[in-house]
């Protein structure tokens, strides 16, 4: 694996951020990392082209955690064959019309194109309970929004980039809303709270009730 | 059973510890004390573990009565607090029986008071830690902001806590002026232009009313981009506007005018460019500021920061010391 596009840059006193090619890189950085933790480091925490390492400068500092992080052998990771979970999606978001418009597709297509495939939680992140969806169709990319919101509701179900995920609870948010889902992504309440994990798959499926909707017929699928 | 009666609830007041680590890549921020440096220090005039439950009280503090013998303390903003409706001193250990009642009058300089009471406040433990974090509503007391007539566990009074033990002044912090925060610059900070960065260092900030334990947005500048935000995933790079993981402490600036402060129950990654990060030991001061308050960012390198933070180590063992005598 090829290790000399690493950039490693420092955040404050407690955290390293390393920059690599990919996503692909960082999944197999990151689990090098984790299956054997450098002393010290407390946190690993993969994005899309990002690892985040925090660590506790009373037990290591940042010349060690570099040198771990330009000494791990990187090891490929399997990202399929997780638990199946399906989330049922009213596709009635506020930015269903801009997606069709940035893609070019028609916004019955874009619901297609996002309930035909399979995808995955690459990794979490944001907020508790919320998973970065890949593997899906690479006509769905799409910008951010311009602007973000102050408040996205819960269970809105978005695409920004190549990614997909679902708001696990009303919080800021700058993607772009192309539906609503019931299901509970995230329980205090459930062992682990979290329903989408790495590693889990994802299939999303349209539906037209919803208990949001006001009316009498539910089939909306709440966890 | 062993209890701490809440009055009043006050208007914003968790139960809060050293943090919750080990979370962040589930999403799961640390929480925490905002200012640790009073939390922990609370808690050692009271004869507790550094780490030990306390309560953080935001602005206007809570209401409480004691319902057997404990050592209380109070820490972190300048706030005239009373015992029976007498004034007490804080940063002292004090001794109170059944049916004593501590309260607050308004705060005069910083933000948020400690209150530790020997035994710690002993919620139970979520994910390794007592420190409540109320937007998914984990941790502390039910995962909320205390309310008016309840009651919270207490644990053992077993520590080697002393009635009228005290902290010296000069090993207060020292909450008036404007917030001096230093700043390890970096990350995407080279997508300002010099003028951005030169104007982000030069500007002495205001505190707006969006404050709070997820974050600091501050007003008064503008800072200049070398570009404009490009657009989440558009393209094949730069890696500062692809999703990434936030540290605590660290600045993005939305639109160029106004930098957001991440602070302990923050988001804990997303798209925005992120051009300096707040050193783990100023976090303390910028807890300990409300809105309005004047706050300046300062470059320093990390040697400076860790330097900082081991100075902040030796102050605590200082205090640790004097309390001990």
């Amino acid at each position: 694996m090829e290790t000399t596009t690493l950039r490693v840059l420092p955040c404050g006193d407690t955290a390293l951020l390393v920059e690599s090619a990919g996503l692909d890189d960082v999944l197999a950085l990151h689990a090098a990392l984790d299956a054997d933790r450098p002393a010290g480091v407390v946190d690993l925490v993969p994005a899309a082209r990002t690892l985040l390492l925090r660590f506790d400068p009373d037990r290591t500092d940042v010349a060690a955690v570099e040198r771990a992080v330009r000494e791990a052998c990187p090891r490929d990771v399997t990202r399929s064959g997780g638990e199946l979970v399906e989330i049922p999606v009213v596709y009635d978001g506020p930015d269903l019309a801009d997606v069709a418009h940035h893609t070019g597709l028609s916004e019955r297509d874009v619901i297609a194109e996002h309930t035909g495939g399979e995808w995955t939680v690459a990794f979490g992140g944001f907020a508790p309970g919320f998973g970065y969806l890949t593997g899906g169709s690479p006509r769905l990319e799409v910008p951010r929004r311009p602007e973000s919101r102050t408040r996205v509701p819960t269970g809105s179900v978005a695409l920004a980039g190549t990614f997909s995920g679902v708001y696990p609870r009303s919080s800021p948010g700058g993607w772009q809303l192309i539906g609503r889902t019931d299901l509970v992504t995230w329980d205090v309440d459930r062992d682990p709270p979290a329903l989408l994990r790495p590693g889990v798959r994802v299939r999303f499926v349209e539906t037209t009730a919803s208990a949001d909707s006001g009316g009498s017929a539910s089939t909306g699928g709440a966890a | 059973m062993s209890e701490l009666r809440v009055r009043a609830g006050g208007l914003y007041t968790t139960v809060q510890d050293t943090g919750r680590f080990g979370h962040y890549h589930m999403g799961m921020p640390p929480s925490g004390a905002m200012d640790t440096y009073s939390a922990v220090v609370a808690n050692m005039l009271v004869g507790n573990p550094d780490g030990a439950g306390v309560l953080e009280g935001t602005y206007v503090g809570p209401t409480l009565e004691f319902t057997d013998d404990r050592l209380v303390a109070v820490t972190g903003a300048d706030v005239p607090v009373t015992l029976n409706d007498e004034p007490v001193e804080p940063w002292t250990a004090i001794r109170v029986r059944s049916g004593d009642v501590l309260g607050f009058a308004m705060i005069r300089a910083g933000c948020r008071a400690y209150v530790a009471v020997s035994g710690g406040i002993d919620v139970p433990v979520y994910l390794g830690s007592r420190s409540t974090y109320t937007l998914t509503g984990i941790g502390g007391h039910e995962g909320r902001k205390l309310v008016d007539d309840e009651s919270l566990p207490l644990g053992a009074a077993e520590g080697p806590g002393r009635d009228g033990a005290v902290v010296p002044e000069d090993l207060r912090p020292d909450l008036t002026g404007t917030a001096e925060l230093r700043t390890v610059v970096g990350l995407c900070s080279y997508r300002l232009t010099e003028g951005g960065l030169a104007s982000f260092l030069g500007t002495d900030w205001k505190v707006t009313k969006d404050a709070d334990r997820v974050g600091y947005r501050l007003r008064g500048g503008k800072l200049d981009f070398t570009e404009r935000e490009q657009p989440f995933g558009a393209g094949s790079d730069p890696a500062n506007v692809v999703d990434l993981g936030y540290p605590v402490g660290s600045i993005q600036v939305p639109g160029g005018d106004e930098p957001i402060v991440l602070l302990n129950d923050a988001v804990t990654g997303g798209g925005y460019a992120t051009i300096g990060t707040v050193i783990s030991v100023d976090r303390d001061r910028i807890a300990q500021t409300k809105t309005g308050d004047a706050v300046r960012f300062n470059s320093v390198d990390l040697d400076t920061a860790l330097a900082a933070r081991r100075d902040r180590r030796e102050r605590i063992e200082r205090v640790r010391s004097r309390i001990a005598r």
